[in-house]
């Protein structure tokens, strides 16, 4: 192999695969970063075996070939040159990476690319063609409601549902669950119901730039593989098996109490009630309490910490209902309002202090959030 | 900052409390435990006892036989707890910071206290002429900077030792001693250790930690921290509970039948019980099962949601039982720890109710209501 990258695209590039290079591997090759040339570009393969991330670069090409080296290595040591042209030269049957930048020269001893884990074929399947900014408003208003440990698998997972002209993301972690239903520009063939690791996703929402044009999706034949494909990355995603729970009837279909709030305000009052529930186990507690007039209702986030202190705040609110209260984790607050950043008002709908919560922002019928009360004594 | 961390450990706890308390027994080989018939176990032998191979957890008769004139106490618990906190008030009176790990041995944190002692030395020399002086007993000491390293010194030192093991020297003393002196290196992991060719913690240091995780696992890395005396962890004065459990030998084994099976239901009660005392929920429910040949094993089952009710912990242990028990089993002793725990206090409600069993349902049903 003889190729020349500028230094720029290279370490680019290598931040791009980079995420992920698993921490650990049982598979050494899997701490390794696979570059080989392609078709007059330079590919770059990292896998954990559970998601593979590609890449490719411009490059100029004299020679074919491939190699796999230490990905971290590599990576610490192309973000060190200057920005320069860099040469890398594998010897024919070789596997030592020889790199030169500038007056840097180093010698990198690799493995056989042979060796390194294929990245499957997704084909036969599911194609869908997305808005990237759409979706990673999807994936960031879902994704962090899957579960972080994985008692049970499915959970960590975003259900994903393509039917009809729609494609529906959920994810629920036992105490809430996100739903964001995105507009297709046609209609599927036939029903999609797959569980997307989203650890891919939050993969693809990091991906996607304001630049990024167009990001085609598809799933294979067997339903055992996703694959993002972005300019000049791709990302290959083992899917979950199993059965997602049917959250359908978690949504609430009444309430007793619908609150208009402002949302910067609610954001900031819960921000500010979390320092004071960080030693109250999180209990962030609403009160609501319509008023006269329409726009003359209260709402009292506090919160209280015991031996420490408490505190309240009050933000004026439209309230349709019953004067109720309601208990709440302060981070699952948190969680779903800095997803709803470019929302200006959210409704929130109440029936009791142990029945769920219900999120909605005020003109988007794309998004739902429900969120599990705390049990306390008021 | 350099941290002071000690260890301090009573030699032969309880039966030295006995040997002090009834001056017949001084110089005397003595056990501390139930009666040989009624299949006790030797909770604790006094160093003359040790000579003859008398050791804790050994089954009395056992012990008797090793030693014909060993004289067996009956343990005397609230006497052993009356002076275990006259101990920990001496530890106290030096550093806030101790942190009691059973009866006879504690942590503490003295990083603070170094100003008005000539080095840890003497300050270990002064935990032990205080305990010695208040109370009769024989304290070991180690300090180093790490509750892993004091915790080997004071073990090293054992009987009536101070072993000082300056920042800096750590894998040095180490590297001589047997694996099996690193905390949680059982005889299961030991085997291990000793088929994978390490046998001093010295080998075990001198491996790679993608080459131990190689061998080990996903214990590698943690083997490696210890095996270079790395331990960040520090000593918690907060009763941070770890479990809740509760156990039962029995006086004849038994196969899998219904008198096991109330059994494990009337543990399943007290470890419920408990667990509600100590204001927990446990996510983790471990069976523990001793055959008739000793040979013991825990299976292990964990929930999404925390749980605490009898019949929640009841039907997890019976499930673990069903999958463990094997036709023609004889079980000499059977338990239930409840890990993994949470506060009680507040309850965050499921999305899937059900999970917390009909118990927990109940209370949630009325709104407001308290428990």
């Amino acid at each position: 192999m003889k190729v020349s990258a500028l230094q720029d695209n290279f370490a680019k590039g290598l931040s791009v695969v980079g995420r992920a290079v698993p921490a650990r591997s049982t598979l050494p090759q899997a701490s390794h970063v696979k570059i080989e040339t392609d078709e007059g570009r330079l590919k770059l393969v990292a896998t954990d075996l559970m998601i593979a991330t590609t890449c490719w670069i411009g490059a100029q090409v004299e020679e074919d070939g491939a190699v796999t080296v230490p990905a971290r290595l590599l990576t610490d040591f192309i973000t060190s040159l200057p920005s320069d042209r860099i040469e890398l030269s594998v010897p024919a049957r070789g596997r030592q990476l020889h790199i030169q930048c500038a007056r840097n020269e180093a010698t990198m001893s690799g493995m056989d690319a042979a060796d390194f884990p294929p990245v499957p074929a997704v084909a036969d399947g599911l194609a869908l063609t997305l808005d990237p900014k759409t979706l990673r408003k999807a994936i960031s208003q879902v994704q962090f409601a899957a579960a972080s440990d994985d008692t049970r698998p499915v959970l960590t997972g975003v259900h994903t549902l393509a039917e009809g002209r729609e494609l529906t993301l959920a994810a629920a972690d036992g105490f809430r669950l996100a739903v964001h239903t995105l507009q297709l520009k046609q209609d599927v063939p036939e029903k999609v119901e797959v569980i997307i690791p989203a650890r891919a996703l939050r993969e693809i929402e990091r991906l996607i730039t304001d630049e990024s044009e167009e990001v085609e999706m598809a799933i294979n034949g067997a339903r055992s593989q996703v694959m993002f494909k972005l300019p000049d990355v791709e990302v290959v995603a083992t899917l979950i098996q199993g059965t997602f729970p049917n959250y359908g009837q978690l949504i609430p279909q009444s309430y007793a109490t619908r609150t208009i709030i402002e949302m910067r305000q609610f954001l900031q009052e819960t921000r500010i009630a979390a320092i004071f529930a960080r030693d109250g186990a999180g209990i962030v507690r609403v009160q609501l309490e319509p008023g006269e007039g329409e726009n003359a209702g209260k709402m009292t986030v506090s919160a209280r910490a015991e031996e420490i202190g408490e505190h309240r705040g009050d933000i004026d609110v439209k309230i349709e209902g019953d004067a109720s209260k309601i208990a709440f984790n302060s981070r699952y607050l948190q969680d779903v309002l800095q997803a709803l950043d470019d929302v200006s008002e959210v409704a929130l709908e109440t029936t009791s202090p142990s029945s769920p919560g219900v999120i909605r922002p005020i003109g988007n019928d794309r998004y739902v959030h429900v969120v599990m009360p705390m049990f306390v004594q008021w | 900052m350099q941290r002071v961390i000690i260890h301090a450990d009573l030699d032969a706890f309880y039966a030295s409390v006995e040997q002090l308390d009834d001056p017949e027994l001084r110089g005397k080989p003595v056990v501390v435990g139930g009666s040989p018939e009624g299949r006790g176990v030797v909770m604790a032998a006094s160093y003359e006892a040790r000579r003859f191979g008398i050791r804790s957890a050994m089954p009395m008769s056992r012990a008797l036989r090793l030693c014909r004139n060993a004289v067996r106490v009956p343990p005397r618990f609230d006497r052993y707890v009356d002076v275990s906190r006259e101990v920990m008030a001496i530890f106290r009176d030096v550093t806030p910071l101790v942190a009691p790990m059973s009866l006879d041995e504690a942590f503490l944190d003295t990083t603070e206290q170094m100003d008005g002692f000539d080095g840890p030395e003497a300050l270990g020399r002064h935990l032990k002429e205080e305990v010695r002086k208040r109370t009769g007993l024989v304290l070991s000491v180690g300090i180093a900077a790490n509750k892993l390293v004091a915790k080997i010194a004071s073990d090293t030192g054992k009987p009536d030792g101070l072993v000082v093991v300056p920042p800096g020297t750590e894998a040095a003393f180490l590297a001589p001693l047997k694996v099996r002196a690193l905390w949680g290196v059982g005889p299961k992991t030991e085997a291990v250790l000793h088929a994978a060719g390490f046998h001093t913690i010295g080998q075990l240091a001198t491996a790679g930690p993608s080459h131990l995780e190689r061998n080990l696992g996903s214990r590698g890395p943690w083997l490696y921290d210890m095996a270079h005396g790395i331990d960040d962890s520090s000593v918690s004065t907060d009763h941070e509970r770890k479990s809740v459990g509760a156990e039962n030998t029995f006086p004849r084994d038994l196969t899998d039948g219904p008198e096991l099976r109330a059994e494990l239901d009337r543990i399943a009660e007290s470890v419920a019980r408990r667990l509600e005392k100590s204001g927990f929920r446990a996510r983790t429910i471990v069976l523990k099962l001793r055959y008739a040949n000793f040979r013991t094993i825990t299976r292990q089952s964990s929930r999404p949601l925390p749980i605490d009710g009898v019949s929640d912990i009841s039907s997890a242990a019976n499930a673990l039982l069903d999958a463990a028990a094997k036709l023609g089993d004889r079980f000499r002793l059977i338990g239930i720890h409840a890990t993994n725990l949470l506060p009680d206090e507040p309850d965050q409600i499921g999305l899937w109710a059900p999970t917390t069993g009909p118990e927990r349902q109940t209370s949630v049903e009325p709104p407001g209501a308290s428990r």
